[in-house]
């Protein structure tokens, strides 16, 4: 469970609130501070105030994966091979083991014909789907994803929610714009200017904000509103 | 006012697209896989890169803008007061439009990403362009925001406006659709009858397919219509 507690960051506060395992979406209006809070549960920004633990451990001691908003700042690498294997280069991993685990997330994602390109040929949307497959290689415990499927088309966001479901994370931690997505999800949160407004199933959630464009679209036509 | 692809052909090591077609005046939304060279299609068109084989024809086409899909690829300015300037307009209303009042010296990239979007979609909106090529517009927006820029687009009376976007909810009302499928550029024709010959139409459309419903065109307003015509 990742337990928030007191949590204060600029303008961002959260009094109390409990993620379960499984896949999150965290939605709301640009601005809310939804990057913010997947940056603090990542580690990568320290609260001001207040505690984040997950399964009883400080950020930071878990293994995380992040996929950044801006898909540019996810590549450090010149070709697209080097990108995905750098998490397990980084970790000392032997070159023979790199070269299993990374071919075995490829293979499995039928991405190799990525693997062979060079990081600038890459569309937003490969660049994404490049990202995906780095922060996942490691086998990270939490895998937290900033909107990264606001460059991607449907058929490749099926082909990321595979590709997140064979990674084995524990936590799937998702910012997303597709209210659609979102109600794929196991839990919603909804972030708005006031700070958390929602929690809960994607039931629970999108039923109090039936009368706002937050809506899932398929279920409104499922609703016939 | 036309702009015409004649025959062009673009090759890049595993990447290949092809395609004729004119562009008239009117909203067209041209979409496509990732990596199926939407980007490339619209920089051609912009004028900003030129095609292997082929021509890119303008007829009539005075001034011209592409939107970049990543709008930190736009910044010039070290605060919104100065890259909203860099774009030769008075601060104040575009921080409006974009709803950042108040923020005008800060740093472009202290917001969020949808935020930036706005601000530079501020700036495009706040120039007429006889071409306007918008690539992924929408992306990073929050649903209100998508809304309103739908609208922005869709009060653009005059010239040229090509959305390319796989964004598959919140569109504007378009005159015509584009499709790339393996490899080449296809017209469908004009809407609402290009709808039905989409592929890899928005999940919500092929969602009012399979229930026998056609919308009359892709704004909210056209699919939440459509969406009570499913339950008659």
């Amino acid at each position: 469970m990742i337990d928030i507690s007191g949590l204060v960051f600029r303008d961002l506060a959260i009094q109390k609130l409990r993620i379960p395992p499984g896949h999150t979406a965290v939605i709301g209006p640009n601005g809310c501070g939804k990057t913010t809070l997947l940056r603090l549960i990542a580690g990568l920004l320290t609260p001001s105030a207040g505690t984040i633990s997950i399964d009883g451990c400080n950020t930071g001691e878990i293994e995380a994966g992040f996929v950044n908003e801006f898909p540019d700042r996810n590549i450090l690498f010149y070709r697209v091979e080097d990108e995905i294997t750098a998490p397990l280069r980084f970790r000392g991993i032997s070159c023979r083991k790199t070269r299993e685990m990374a071919d075995a997330v490829i293979r499995q994602a039928d991405l190799s014909h990525l693997t062979t390109r060079l990081s600038k040929q890459l569309s937003g949307g490969e660049k994404t789907l490049v990202a995906l497959l780095t922060a996942v290689v490691p086998s990270p415990r939490i895998l937290i994803l900033d909107e990264f499927d606001s460059h991607l088309d449907q058929e490749s966001i099926s082909l990321s929610l595979d590709i997140i479901e064979h990674s084995g994370a524990e936590y799937v931690i998702q910012c997303t714009q597709n209210m659609d997505l979102a109600a794929r999800c196991d839990h919603v949160l909804y972030l708005s200017e006031g700070g958390l407004e929602l929690a809960g199933t994607p039931e629970e959630v999108f039923s109090r904000l039936k009368r706002t464009c937050f809506y899932p679209g398929l279920w409104r036509i499922r609703d016939g509103t | 006012m036309e702009l015409e692809f004649m025959d062009v052909l673009v090759e890049r090591d595993r990447f290949l697209i092809r395609g004729s077609g004119r562009f008239t005046p009117g909203t067209h939304l041209v979409s496509g896989r990732v990596g199926s060279g939407k980007t490339t299609l619209a920089m051609i068109a912009a004028g900003l890169g030129k095609p292997d084989r082929g021509s890119v024809r303008r007829q009539g086409i005075g001034s011209a803008m592409l939107s970049m899909q990543f709008p930190e690829q736009h910044l010039t300015g070290s605060t919104l007061e100065s890259e909203i300037a860099s774009w030769h307009l008075d601060p104040d209303p575009v921080l409006a439009l974009a709803g950042l009042s108040g923020r005008e010296k800060d740093d472009p990239f202290s917001l969020s990403r949808g935020e930036l979007k706005r601000l530079h979609l501020a700036c495009i909106f706040s120039h007429p362009f006889d071409l306007l090529i918008l690539d992924e517009p929408f992306s990073a927006l929050d649903c209100r925001e998508k809304m309103a820029t739908a609208d922005r687009i869709g009060s653009i009376r005059a010239g040229i406006t090509i959305i390319f976007t796989h964004e598959n909810q919140h569109l504007p009302r378009v005159d015509h659709l584009w499709e790339i499928r393996e490899g080449a550029l296809v017209s469908l024709g004009g809407v609402p009858e290009a709808l039905v010959g989409w592929k890899n139409k928005p999940a919500v459309l092929a969602e009012l397919h399979k229930r026998g419903v056609y919308p009359k065109n892709l704004s909210t307003a056209d699919i939440l219509e459509a969406a009570c015509r499913t339950h008659d």
